[in-house]
């Protein structure tokens, strides 16, 4: 445990001495420099391009002076063009869609960090930078490709090409109704970051995104089924489909119950949590197989600790 | 609605304009989409149709708790922007809906903004929640007895509408509010000493979240502050007025036990407010941070009454009952606290440094006051029970992450992640004790790397591994392994291959549990799109997934250790093949194991534009699923759709 505490102590401080160090460094922000040549010499050769990105939001940079790129707005995010007009070289100009990932990240968290959007903050790229903005989002709107997709069918086709293992999981029977088109990935996550593990949504100010749709899980219940809390719904359920009915982790629904609740009385010899089993439970009797057949209020209680009403 | 499927059936027929993808224009985006007739003011296009459901065999319940489509006429998507020339009120507003006319998720949003002045958005979805799976709920099932027991029919709708003030400015201030609810009726159980009786139950609840903020935007800095609030309440009543003998109709002690009547309701009340902070800032080129600070503090007050007439029996008192009334009420408070920091570092240019840390703190306390009356052989007995409950839990995890470009197509990554906590809970009574703990101390390992050959080949590879000392359950993550590797490899222009691998193996090796999980998921998939995927495109994908899970459980009723075994290999199959008008394709999945199951989706599409701006489309769907344990559960359902889709 010291060990432990000495690692928590140890990565602290090194991250309060990075922040010092950051804060102390810091330059004033650093006004563009280059030779730009604005929008209009852009449109001369890229007008079909053009055209199309002066119907996406992000033409409120052209028009906008406070942002400080007023008609200069293709070059906000491509930098200084006046060599790549005088060429036509492409080399001369700056592609955010092929530079690594981090790089064409920051130029879009540059404006956009800590953004709202329908799914959440903007905390960051995407797989700690992994994955570019441009992979998702098309800037220009070319090719019919969409800066922002909005139809769940639509969302989730961008997300499996490259999440596969995880749409086939919805191909289970019992799964999110996902192929169907009735919800889309970003219902549950936010692919911009989050402080909750697997990105996930968060609702009610910082409560699973999952109780934003199950919110009668939700409570404050008087009896709280610890799992609930501690280790969230994919304590017993396979959010992304299961074979198992009601996306359960087993086939059967008393398994779910007794690989916790299975501590020897008293001893409580593992140091878990979860007491001992229901020791006046018969499971040669079919009833006893269905546990929340009588605890029906699983999730948490507002009047039995037992769970049962 | 039979003659509407039938007239969009066969619109094609009588369609006599050339169709417009004569000229070869891309499938999905006809021409009416370059050349709207009216005007640049109005964009978008509408899909109206029909399902025909010839056939559900089987299950009817199963379907409708796993695809719950239905027949009729529909509105499948509708999506219209306007643009106001002269911005008076508006620049553009956007309007999109997609799934009405009875089906199990409608949605509809509209966004309304005028630059600088508001932003206006409103959110709507109405959700089917379905759900009666006798092999989930039926304890007599095994016995040949389908009990309607612990299903539900409710409807979820969700509304969010949010008004930004001066957006765009360094200052935004924002209002937005959100309503949920869930309605409908269904089945669940009410419990007595020797038997449980299904009864019929309605469900009521419902969520109000008020919330308002400012928004503060620099160059470099940003920060909001949000306020909100919640109230929700949640009633469940059930109720039975003829004679329910229950599961259980032997006699006992000589006694059958049943039910004659009940009348039971729970309401529940209870509000929140939260306080929410965030910023973000990149204060020089090389370093970002942020952080989220969020308290809530929800409390509930609960009431429940229970009155039941019959014949029960009561085990503490060793008697038979005829009439039992429960009176409750509770309160209970949930004060929650959370927060997160995070920051990026780039001290040279081939390193990033990553700093992440979080913590959530939770406690829960709460008591509860039940009396009881009950008629026992005819003299009354009334008993009250006061009851405290607990709930702590403390998180907390600290994250470094460094990331290092060894090569110009070589990103190395390394860290490492600390997790700890502790929780209090209320022990089961059997325990003796009254209170149980548990504690949280986990040491992660992270690597991996990112690979990247031009623009043709990219290999991401994750790995963390772990010793746990301490851990909450059983079952929880303690000494694991975990591997994610996907990569992507362009053939050429028009091929692409993707594979996909993960494996996460926990064991725990305690004698007294003897946890031992694996998780293993393969998947290739291939792209073929020949010209940008104009004409044709074909995308296939195949996944091979396994679970192992063994753990030592107690056999409660000998309190001997017996192997809880669980087996899962599945093999899932995607294809979609499109060729200019025409599109087939679907999905498999079939497992082996603890739970045999197949379930077949596949599906053929056609798309003709008929008129200039018209594109008609029909499609064949089926839906089969195949439990070999579980017969009783299957269904086979085809489904016949044809629709129209406008273009302005």
């Amino acid at each position: 445990m010291a060990a432990s505490a000495g690692g928590f102590y140890f990565n602290s401080v090194a991250g309060a001495a990075f922040l010092a160090w950051a804060t102390c460094l810091a330059a004033s922000a650093a006004p563009a420099s280059g030779d730009y040549t604005g929008s209009e010499a852009c449109k001369a050769c890229h007008e079909e391009i053009f055209n199309k990105f002066q119907k996406t939001p992000h033409y409120a940079v052209e028009s906008d002076a406070r942002r400080g790129w007023e008609h200069n707005s293709c070059e906000s995010c491509h930098g200084p063009g006046a060599k790549h007009a005088e060429s036509g070289d492409a080399a001369e100009i700056r592609q955010p869609a092929k530079l690594k990932a981090p790089e064409t990240d920051r130029i879009c968290l540059n404006c956009h960090l800590n953004t709202r959007t329908p799914v959440g903050r903007i905390a960051g790229g995407h797989a700690k930078d992994e994955i570019p903005c441009t992979t998702c989002h098309s800037i220009h709107e070319a090719n019919g490709a969409k800066l922002v997709l909005h139809r769940p069918a639509e969302v989730n086709a961008q997300c499996s090409t490259c999440h596969t293992s995880q749409w086939a999981s919805f191909q289970r029977p019992y799964k999110h109704r996902l192929p169907e088109g009735a919800m889309s990935c970003v219902d549950c996550h936010n692919p911009h970051g989050s402080f909750r593990p697997e990105t996930m949504r968060y609702a009610f100010g910082n409560e699973p995104g999952c109780l934003n749709c199950h919110n009668d899980k939700r409570g404050p219940f008087t009896f709280e089924h610890a799992p609930m809390r501690m280790e969230g719904c994919t304590a017993c359920h396979e959010p992304h489909g299961s074979a198992n009915p009601r996306m359960l982790a087993r086939h059967e629904q008393r398994l779910v119950c007794l690989e916790c609740h299975a501590n020897l009385p008293l001893l409580n010899q593992a140091g878990t949590i979860g007491g001992v089993p229901p020791a006046f439970h018969d499971l040669n009797s079919s009833r006893f197989r269905n546990c929340t057949v009588c605890h029906v209020k699983i999730h948490g209680s507002y009047v039995d600790r037992a769970l049962m009403r | 609605m039979k003659i509407l499927a039938t007239i969009l059936a066969l619109l094609p027929v009588f369609a006599q304009d050339k169709p417009a993808s004569a000229s070869g224009a891309p499938l999905q985006k006809p021409p009416a989409e370059a050349a709207s007739p009216a005007g640049e003011w109005l964009t978008g296009s509408i899909e109206i149709g029909d399902r025909v459901i010839p056939n559900i065999d089987g299950s009817f319940n199963t379907y409708r708790s796993v695809v719950n489509l239905g027949e009729g006429a529909k509105l499948f998507n509708a999506d219209f922007t306007l643009r106001d020339p002269k911005h008076r009120f508006f620049d553009q507003a956007d309007v999109r809906a997609s799934d009405f006319g009875g089906e199990p998720y409608s949605s509809v949003r509209v966004d309304v903004r005028k630059e600088k002045v508001y932003r206006l958005t409103a959110d709507y979805r109405n959700i089917a929640y379905f759900n009666f799976l006798p092999s989930y709920a039926d304890p007599l099932l095994t016995q040949g007895v389908a009990l309607n027991e612990n299903s539900f029919d409710t409807h979820l709708s969700s509304t969010d509408v949010q008004l930004e003030i001066l957006p765009g400015h360094w200052i935004t201030p924002y209002l937005a509010f959100d309503h949920n609810t869930q309605f409908g009726r269904g089945i669940t159980v009410f419990t007595t000493d020797v038997n449980e009786f299904p009864v019929a139950t309605q469900y009521s609840n419902q969520t109000n979240n008020y919330r308002g903020g400012l928004r503060m935007d620099w160059s470099r800095y940003h920060f909001t502050l949000e306020q909100g609030g919640t109230t929700y309440k949640d009633d469940q009543g059930a109720s039975e007025a003829t004679a329910n003998p229950g599961n259980n109709t032997a006699p006992f002690l000589g006694q059958t036990v049943f039910l004659n009547q009940l009348s039971e309701l729970y309401r529940v009340r209870g509000d929140s407010y939260y306080t929410k902070g965030l910023f973000a800032a990149s204060p020089v080129s090389w370093a970002n941070i942020s952080g989220q600070f969020v308290f809530s503090q929800p409390t509930t007050t609960t009431s429940y009454n229970a009155a039941s007439n019959g014949n029960f029996y009561l085990s503490d008192a060793a008697e038979f009952f005829t009439t039992g009334q429960d009176i409750l009420t509770a309160d209970a408070k949930l004060p929650h606290t959370s927060a997160s920091f995070n920051i990026e570092i780039r001290p040279f240019k081939r390193l990033r440094i990553l700093e992440y840390w979080m913590t959530d703190r939770q406690h829960n306390a709460s008591n509860a006051l039940l009396t009881e009356n009950l008629l026992l052989g005819g003299s009354p007995l009334t008993s009250a029970q006061l009851a405290a409950d607990r709930l702590a839990v403390n998180y907390s995890q600290q994250e470094v992450d460094l990331l290092y470009d060894l090569l110009p197509w070589l990103t190395l990554k390394g860290g490492y992640r600390y997790q700890w906590g502790d929780s209090t809970v209320r022990a089961p009574v059997l325990t003796g004790l009254a209170l149980e703990s548990g504690n949280l101390t986990r040491h992660v390992g992270i690597g991996g790397f990112t690979l990247r050959l031009g623009q043709k080949l990219r290999v991401i590879a994750d790995a963390e591994g772990t010793t746990s000392s301490e851990v909450y359950f059983r079952t929880s993550l303690q000494n694991y392994e975990k591997t994610h590797i996907r990569g992507t490899y362009d053939l050429s222009p028009s091929w692409r291959v993707t594979g996909d691998f993960s494996l996460l193996d926990n064991n725990n090796p305690d004698p007294s549990i003897r946890s031992d999980f694996s998780s293993k998921m393969e998947s290739v998939s291939l792209f073929w799109l020949p010209k940008g995927g104009k004409l044709v495109n074909v995308l296939a994908d195949y996944t091979r997934s396994s679970v192992r899970s063994d753990i030592l459980y107690l056999v409660p009723q000998i309190l001997s250790p017996a192997d809880s075994s669980y087996r899962e290999n599945g093999h899932t199959g995607t294809a979609a093949v499109s060729i200019k008008w025409f599109s087939f394709g679907g999905s498999f999945f079939k497992s082996s194991g603890s739970r045999p199951t197949a379930y077949y989706q596949p599906m053929i599409r056609v798309s003709v534009p008929v008129y200039k701006h018209m594109m008609w489309n029909a499609e064949w769907r089926y839906y089969g699923l195949n439990e070999r344990f579980y017969s009783f559960e299957n269904f086979r359902s085809n489904q016949l759709l044809a629709s129209i889709r406008f273009f302005l």
